[in-house]
């Protein structure tokens, strides 16, 4: 035994993840809340500890971590450019959630969220629950491990790091999801769907981790790029196949058309703030994985497989805005939004250039910020107690609440990419690098790219017509469709939403000069 | 050099071998005097319910111990690698195992806080 | 052991083309099955014949663990699920959406065409990293250094997701007690109050003849005393009828009678 190297630790960089390590201590100590806390105090509690983990966590990042870019953890984790910077993005995006998930319009707990999530969907229990003032307030500490997650997630230099982030995102999601006070049977059934084929997915990465080991003979990234470098004998057969699983892994989280089926009903189920987070910081974290996966690990091999991604964006595009036009319920109708969305995103990734990565980025923190806002904003619409989240039970809502309107109306602007909004500059830096670095397929991508924006546009002009120029339909006492007044917290993210959305739209130079400067990959 | 596994195999037909045995000589040798009542179930005379109550469906609590079973299982999985290099690995893996554990006791504490672990 | 590695020895290649077999068996079994016992029961001997087949790879606390963890601990969890839903509940057989099976059929095929063509032209070195392994540090050595060297912070990582099932199962299955129930001071004084049955229920069983629990109790008239057994047996007909046991008694009597005069 003499003869061989003595182990050594791996020598960590702890500025470096000391962000992640906020966050899960954060979680840690949300979690004694619940054990410990009265039952009375828990909601703010919870509240006051998630939003500060969050925002201490962010400072920490610009304090030190921007000075730390390192690959620690003998390789396992990168703490680079791009990692920071949507690290960064995520925590900003989910303390905004955070304060969404807190609005109690007068209740005890959280408003989106059950009493109690194992008493029977419309049983007494349910009810002596909210009455007796139970909350579910376990969310916030899940939440915060869905942060966590997702930090591990967009810098995991490893296949076995990021399964593991994957699924440290996942399960706090699945379980919040079947969590929402009303509908609760949709709520339940969206869960175990997105459970499923959330289960489904891994199994596929797992399986594109398992071909890409047997080609290169490690997990890591950095050695799986010089494996395909150096190319080795016999093994080319594995390589191909395990980057498609790899990716249809992925793209399963971000919702990927043929990979979106869970999608809709997911984000239709679960609460409505918890959508908004999942829909943007899911996104952010899935492409961050995307973005260094095929940057980093399998750049190499890219002219195999390219077309094939450029293929499934296109789908995205498309599916994701036609059938959009179709959609009645205003979740289901975003989270078709929120594929085509997926399918911008893709466009830009394609292109390999640095370009490209800022871009992507600066997209993802686009498109996170009007999420969350415009989510927010559909759990404030009413009708009778419930969320009013059919279509028709929208119209008129211009004239009784013409704030509420209007901004829903400048983040429905915003998503279709008119400019002066943070979509139009969001997917002009996504497509002008598919123009000048994608070749053929990227002008092929850019031009469905806008084609299927215009059919989204009509969508959502659909709506801004349908609130302002359509008269709402009688309805009896108690029964109008109304938008709740929201707390102070909610109000706040609202106002960092559209104030994202109008700065990124006018003034995005600096934004943009940031993810630029953020956008190099290490190894 | 013998296989690692032959001493388990072995133990292995012993043990078949001992139930078949054992089961085989009560079988010849018992004696065999059958009446109703030892064919019961419940020999205090209670029959068994035909169907369980709720349609054969155990209460979710179950669910919960389940659970925890599997989360102490799954740490005892790190647990014996460390337990078996412990003299290699130094004081970083000491560091590291104790905050494992901690971390996992939080979950513990909460579900014990919270009745998890009460049947009533 | 290098060579061993190398070249798959006899014992090692018979065990291979007895157990595949069964395995491949099973793991049809699962998909297949209509009952979720069944489909249960096949996942964990597939799950058995890989712990086996990864000992016999050289691969030992894989297979251990494999047995241990998967076999052990998770198929028990599969089986509390299926005990949650019911043993007894099996597949529908209707499809709701009409072609689906076929279509599903139709593409595995396709993805497996194309996985089993793509990885079936590789030609594959002969490793013997594993024995090396087990030589020179042990396996278990070697994977202690690999969790706690490389990959530390997945492992400590992996704590969050043990945390994050532990919460999921509470806030999911676990039904807080609304309220305090009473203690027994409270039930007393509560039939105090009621005024009824103050000396508690007249317990079940007729004389010394049988105090099982599903015999009721027989009043001073004769007359049967429903409050004696419990609610469940007799809405269950499980009750027995003391009136075998009055002829018993009537026969005694009549016996004692008789030798009286005698």
């Amino acid at each position: 035994m003499s003869a061989l190297p003595a182990f050594e630790a791996v020598a960590v960089d702890y500025w470096a993840v000391a962000p992640m390590l906020v966050v899960v201590a954060g979680a840690l100590l949300g979690v004694l809340v619940e054990a410990f806390a009265p039952r009375e105090s828990r909601h703010s509690a919870q509240v006051a500890l998630t939003v500060g983990t969050l925002v201490a966590a962010f400072g920490v990042l610009v304090w030190r971590s921007v000075n730390h870019h390192s690959v620690t953890f003998g390789g396992s984790v990168a703490v680079d450019g791009p990692a920071l910077f949507l690290q960064g993005a995520l925590l900003v995006m989910s303390s905004v959630a955070v304060l969404v998930m807190a609005e109690r319009f007068g209740g005890v707990g959280g408003d989106a969220f059950t009493p109690m999530g194992a008493s029977t969907p419309g049983s007494s229990q349910e009810a002596a629950a909210a009455k007796a003032g139970y909350a579910t307030s376990e969310v916030f500490p899940l939440t915060l491990f869905a942060v966590f997650g997702m930090m591990i997630f967009v810098s995991a230099n490893d296949l076995i790091t990021m399964f593991v982030g994957l699924e440290v995102l996942s399960l706090p999601l699945y379980v919040m999801t079947g969590l929402a006070r009303r509908r609760r049977l949709l709520s339940q059934e969206a869960a175990l769907k997105y459970f499923l084929l959330g289960a489904f997915s891994s199994a596929f990465f797992l399986f594109g981790a398992a071909l890409i080991y047997g080609f290169a003979g490690s997990t890591d990234l950095a050695k799986i790029q010089s494996a395909i470098a150096q190319g080795t004998t016999g093994m080319d057969g594995l390589l191909v196949p395990g980057v498609l699983l790899l990716i249809i892994g992925l793209l399963f989280k971000v919702g990927a058309v043929p990979f979106h089926m869970w999608t809709p009903d997911a984000y239709q189920g679960a609460p409505t703030p918890v959508t908004g987070f999942m829909a943007a910081c899911t996104k952010v974290a899935a492409f961050g994985a995307i973005l260094r996966l095929v940057y980093v690990g399998v750049e190499g091999s890219r002219w195999d497989w390219r077309l094939g991604i450029a293929a499934i964006a296109i789908l995205t595009m498309v599916v994701g805005a036609v059938l959009s036009v179709t959609q009645t319920d205003v979740k289901r109708l975003l989270a078709y939004s929120s594929i085509a969305h997926a399918g911008f995103i893709l466009v830009g990734v394609l292109a390999f250039s640095k370009a490209a990565v800022s871009g992507v980025m600066f997209y993802l923190v686009a498109y996170g910020f009007a999420t969350i806002a415009a989510f927010a904003i559909i759990s404030m619409v009413r009708q009778g107690g419930s969320e009013a989240s059919h279509l028709s039970q929208w119209a008129g809502l211009g004239k009784r609440h013409p704030v509420v309107a209007a901004v829903f109306s400048l983040l429905l602007l915003a998503f279709a990419g008119i400019p002066l909004t943070s979509g139009f500059t969001a997917k002009f830096a996504a497509f002008a690098p598919a123009v000048t670095s994608g070749g053929t397929a990227g002008v092929l991508m850019v031009i469905v790219g806008v084609l299927a924006s215009a059919v989204t546009a009509y969508v959502y002009v659909r709506i801004i017509v349908l609130m302002y120029f359509t008269a709402a339909p009688e309805a009896g006492e108690g029964e109008e469709v109304v938008a709740l007044m929201p707390s102070i917290g909610t109000t706040v993210a609202i106002t960092v939403g559209v104030l994202a959305t109008i700065l990124l739209g006018i003034w995005p130079g600096w934004a943009l000069d940031l993810a630029g400067r953020a956008a190099q990959f290490m190894l | 050099m013998t296989n690692p596994y032959v001493p388990l195999l072995i133990l292995l037909a012993l043990g078949f071998g001992f139930a078949a045995l054992s089961v085989g000589t009560s079988l010849v040798v018992g004696p065999k005097r059958y009446n109703r009542a030892k064919a019961e179930a419940y020999e205090c005379g209670i029959q068994p319910t035909p169907r369980a109550q709720g349609g054969g469906r155990v209460p979710i609590k179950y669910f919960l111990t389940a659970m925890l079973f599997i989360i102490f299982d799954v740490e005892s999985v790190f647990l014996y690698p460390f337990a078996v290099a412990f003299n290699q690995l130094g004081l970083f893996a000491l560091v590291e195992m104790v905050l494992f554990i901690i971390t996992v006791f939080v979950a513990y504490a909460y579900v014990w806080k919270r009745g998890g672990l009460e049947w009533d | 052991m290098g060579d061993a590695a190398v070249t798959i020895g006899t014992g090692e290649q018979v065990m291979f083309w007895i157990l595949a077999p069964i395995a491949v068996m099973a793991s049809l079994g699962l998909v297949f099955a209509r009952k979720a016992v069944h489909a249960a029961l096949g996942m964990a001997l597939t799950m058995i014949i890989l712990g086996v087949f990864y000992i016999a790879q050289g691969a030992d606390f894989l297979g251990v663990i494999q047995i241990f963890v998967y076999t052990g601990a998770v198929m028990m969890l599969f089986l509390f699920v299926i005990m949650l839903i019911g043993v007894d509940a099996s597949d529908s057989l209707i499809e709701t959406l009409k072609g689906q099976r076929w279509a599903a059929g139709l593409l595995v095929l396709g993805l497996g065409g194309i996985l089993v063509s793509a990885v079936g032209s590789v030609t594959y070195g002969l490793s013997d990293g594993v024995a090396q392994t087990n030589t020179s540090k042990g396996n278990v050595p070697a994977m202690a250094e690999l969790i706690f060297g490389r990959y530390v912070w997945v492992f400590e990582v992996t704590s969050a997701l043990l945390i994050t099932a532990a919460l999921g199962a509470m806030v999911l299955a676990h039904r807080e007690r609304l309220g305090k129930g009473p203690n027994q001071r409270e039930w007393s004084r509560r039939r105090f109050e009621k005024g009824e049955n103050l000396a508690g229920l007249p317990v079940p069983g007729v004389y010394a003849r049988h105090n099982a629990v599903d015999t009721p109790a027989l009043l001073p008239d004769g007359s049967i005393s429903e409050l004696s057994v419990s609610r469940v047996l007799s809405a269950r007909e499980q009750t027995r009828s003391p009136l075998a046991d009055l002829e018993a008694e009537d026969a005694i009597r009549a016996e004692i009678e008789s030798g009286s005069e005698r």
